[in-house]
């Protein structure tokens, strides 16, 4: 039996605020408990084709822990995953288009470089937007399968600038100049 | 517990740049979209959100003398995969408008009357079964501030995690013979006709608790299927 997946929608603006819980963007703890690594924040602003800064944006990110491992029964190593990191958060922009993670940087996952996978919901977004975010300096990335699919001349636009020891910027364009890549899974 | 993603058929799923919705153009991508190969990362997700966010409860419809207005309805929904198998233990955001068109959400500066009674929003997981049930009002059309004539037909809106990051669905479910679906620019953006037909809730005749509302039932198929484990 195989079935039609769905049709996705809009999130709509009126994504209810309080589904944005209080702390859901700090990955470091969990009911309490501090997550194992070293603790990073990862900021940037969300902007439409005209440079216009998007309020109440929401988005998810997922990541492996500090040793590379996904807490999800499809990883192998799961039985080793760190029980007080969770992978997952969500945040939303400000009026100023600005959104903020306080996560750990996430190890390098077999086969992978360290990365950070991010979704962006939206009213106007009638699909899931889904990018991945790099960092700087990683000898890894040439290799990564998925930063090597995206155009060479792109690539840059997907490593997260860092601004101090452990605060990474990363900005996202939805359309036009200096545009993010977006995947289609 | 693996699952595989196969590509959709795009005719399934709605277009991106929507014809007289106009948060669309300057939102989506004009670059073609990176195809890539799904690996561990992707194939994998939070199966325990539910230990970072709070389950919220399964009538929003009031309580006690504080009822809310509107059409009582229970919706019955139940979240499978694309073999149909049960994805139980899901969490499930579900928000709507109330019985008058207008949620409760700063953004929304519409006329229509907010009702106190009513609380707009639930958090839930599935069962075993992949089943969950609300307790709600059925929720109002409302105008779309384009100011040319589009009205939201009554819907409800469901964010949903599934088992894996590409499993991760948010849509909108609405209910039949409302004479706004034909016109609904969101609902008519999914091209094929039977997909949107999948959008649509059924009625069902009341059996059991409660005597009181009208019953809807929806299914929801995420993308996916659990993969056979490979033998040692």
């Amino acid at each position: 039996m195989t079935m039609i997946p769905t049709g996705e929608a809009t999130l709509g603006p009126f994504f209810p605020p309080r589904y944005v819980d209080a702390g859901a963007n700090d990955l470091t703890q969990l009911q309490g408990r501090k997550a194992k690594g070293e603790v990073i924040e990862i900021a940037g602003c969300v902007r439409q084709e005209d440079g216009a800064s998007l309020d109440n944006l929401v988005l998810e990110i997922w990541q492996a822990d500090a040793n590379g491992i996904y807490g999800h029964p499809a990883d192998p190593r799961h039985a080793d995953a760190d029980p007080d990191f969770c992978g997952w958060g969500r945040a939303a922009t400000d009026k100023a288009g600005n959104y903020a993670f306080r996560t750990v940087r996430p190890g390098a996952p077999r086969g992978r470089a360290r990365h950070v996978n991010v979704m962006l919901m939206f009213s106007g977004l009638m699909r899931i937007l889904k990018t991945t975010l790099f960092f700087p300096g990683e000898k890894a990335n040439d290799a990564d399968p998925v930063y090597a699919a995206v155009p060479a001349a792109r690539r840059p636009l997907l490593v997260a600038r860092e601004e101090a020891p452990g605060r990474y910027r990363f900005d996202l364009k939805l359309r036009g100049e200096n545009e993010t890549p977006f995947f289609d899974d | 517990m693996q699952v595989t993603i196969m590509p959709r058929d795009e005719r399934t799923q709605p277009l991106r740049i929507v014809p007289g919705y106009p948060q669309t153009p300057p939102r989506n991508p004009k670059a073609p979209l990176v195809q890539r190969a799904p690996t561990l990362s992707e194939l994998t997700g939070p199966v325990d959100v539910a230990r970072r966010v709070q389950l919220l409860g399964g009538d929003i419809a009031g309580h006690g003398e504080k009822q809310a207005i509107g059409q009582l309805m229970q919706l019955r929904l139940r979240v499978v995969d694309e073999d149909g198998a049960p994805v139980g233990g899901t969490v499930v955001e579900i928000w709507q408008a109330n019985g008058a068109g207008r949620y409760i959400h700063p953004n929304d500066d519409d006329h229509a009357p907010v009702d106190a009674n009513f609380y707009g929003a639930a958090r839930l997981a599935t069962d075993d079964t992949g089943a969950l049930e609300l307790r709600t009002v059925k929720p109002g059309a409302y105008p779309v501030p384009t100011n040319d004539g589009w009205w939201r037909p009554p819907h409800i809106h469901f964010s949903i995690f599934g088992k894996v990051w590409l499993q991760r669905l948010v849509t909108q479910m609405y209910f039949p013979g409302e004479p706004l679906n034909g016109q609904d620019r969101i609902l008519n953006a999914v091209p094929d006709a039977q997909a949107r037909e999948c959008l649509v809730a059924r009625l069902v005749p009341p059996t059991g608790e409660p005597h009181n509302a009208l019953v809807f039932e929806h299914r929801i198929v995420l993308r996916g299927r659990r993969a056979t484990p490979a033998q040692p």
